[in-house]
């Protein structure tokens, strides 16, 4: 929390920071539209569902938290946060977000698929792990 | 066997009192902001008009056959109770207002308000406390949508109106019911009926019975939340706020009911 209060344009990628969990994902992201733009489910549900596709993961879309696999979760949570543009976002331990994933690969994939949305990303780790992100 | 020296019961007394006072002005600060936010306008987007839509989906809509149908099978034996003794003693005129007062200004609302605190308060409660214990709540205002706005004023708002639209089809039901039997299944005495129900819902009673049920409505809600925002973030304290925003609500309940009656009887 104190990452987001020091850093108040960025938008936080974190294991502490859930999904809705009476909420599917395509609302989860929704949402964000509805509420802060007053969009109607319908366009904002469209606009989440584009997203999820350009992130490759449409198959969740209907799926609540507790039955997505860790690389859905970490999706949603980045559709999430972007499906409204973002200076940056900060991605808090990813190897916590993706546990038994190869996830310097797929974050690097995630990443590239909205690198639009976004001006900066910044990950936040323990320094020992600094070799497994590529610059951005 | 160690005992509690008379300054610590006092300092534990006085701490409990405190937690107790803090616990209703959080309730009642929290239906102070519902009732301004329900009355503003830009509270209602998008998206907490879905949350008002399938709140009141859940707490009325869903249950209105059921419900509909204990209460008008409630009133027809309360209703045939009263005559009958009504008729007994004599008293048959009286029969009509009797059930009337008995039933819709009283019996109906509340027990209408302790189904959906029991079915809707109790769920209300428990989502909004494990919500707070997963950090589901910081979770959607880091994504910029205000949780209040979005999910506890809407979920008072769809409350309060359920209970409102609950209480006026199950009272109109035992009207109905009401006029059959102390009239029979015909219509030439409905300029009496209506001269009754007149005579009773004069001004001020309507003015209280509206405003309990207002009460009852915000109650529902507003108790339960307040309740398990309060509780810390640790699941085993989830049933302890339950708990707690039920009792609460159970007395609060009670008291606008007796505060109703004094109001219009004393």
């Amino acid at each position: 929390m104190r990452l987001l209060e020091e850093t108040p344009d960025a938008a936080l990628i974190s294991d502490s920071l859930p999904l809705r969990a009476n909420l599917s994902v395509l609302e989860n992201v929704a949402i964000v539209l509805q509420y802060r733009r007053n969009m109607n489910y319908d366009a904002a549900a469209d606009r989440a569902w584009a997203l999820l596709g350009r992130l490759g993961q449409t198959d969740s879309a209907f799926k609540r938290d507790p039955d997505l696999g860790s690389e859905q979760r970490f999706a949603a949570k980045l559709a999430r946060a972007l499906i409204l543009p973002q200076p940056i976002i900060l991605i808090e331990r990813p190897g916590l977000l993706l546990p038994d994933t190869h996830y310097p690969a797929f974050l690097d994939a995630a990443l590239t698929a909205v690198e639009d949305l976004f001006e900066q990303c910044w990950i936040v780790d323990y320094t020992w792990n600094e070799p497994l992100y590529a610059p951005r | 066997m160690n005992s509690a020296s008379p300054p610590d019961l006092l300092t534990r007394s006085g701490s409990g009192l405190l937690n107790w006072l803090h616990g209703w002005r959080a309730v009642f600060r929290f239906a102070g902001v519902a009732i301004v936010e329900s009355l503003t306008p830009r509270t209602y987007n998008s998206a907490t008009r879905s949350v008002v839509l399938k709140q009141i989906y859940f707490t009325a809509w869903q249950i209105l056959p059921r419900f509909t149908l204990f209460a008008a099978l409630l009133s027809y034996v309360l209703i045939q109770i009263v005559v009958d003794t009504a008729r007994n003693f004599g008293l048959a005129d009286y029969a009509l207002e009797a059930t009337i007062r008995l039933l819709v200004l009283e019996i109906l609302p509340l027990m209408t308000a302790l189904f959906v605190a029991l079915r809707s308060g109790a769920a209300t409660g428990t989502e909004v406390v494990l919500m707070n214990i997963h950090n589901e709540i910081q979770a959607i205002e880091a994504a910029g949508v205000d949780p209040n706005r979005f999910e506890f004023i809407p979920r008072v708002i769809g409350g309060a109106i359920s209970v409102l639209a609950l209480t006026a089809v199950t009272s109109s039901i035992a009207l109905l019911i009401a006029y059959v039997v102390v009239y029979g299944p015909q219509y030439w005495n409905l300029p009496d009926f209506a001269r009754v129900v007149a005579h009773i819902f004069d001004l001020p009673t309507l003015t209280i019975l509206w405003a309990k049920v207002l009460a009852f409505g915000l109650a529902v809600t507003v108790i339960p939340i307040t309740e398990a925002l309060a509780a810390p973030k640790k699941l085993f304290f989830a049933p302890i706020a339950v708990l707690r925003g039920m009792v609460r609500l159970f007395f609060v309940l009670m008291l606008i009911e007796v505060l109703s009656l004094a109001l219009k009887y004393i």
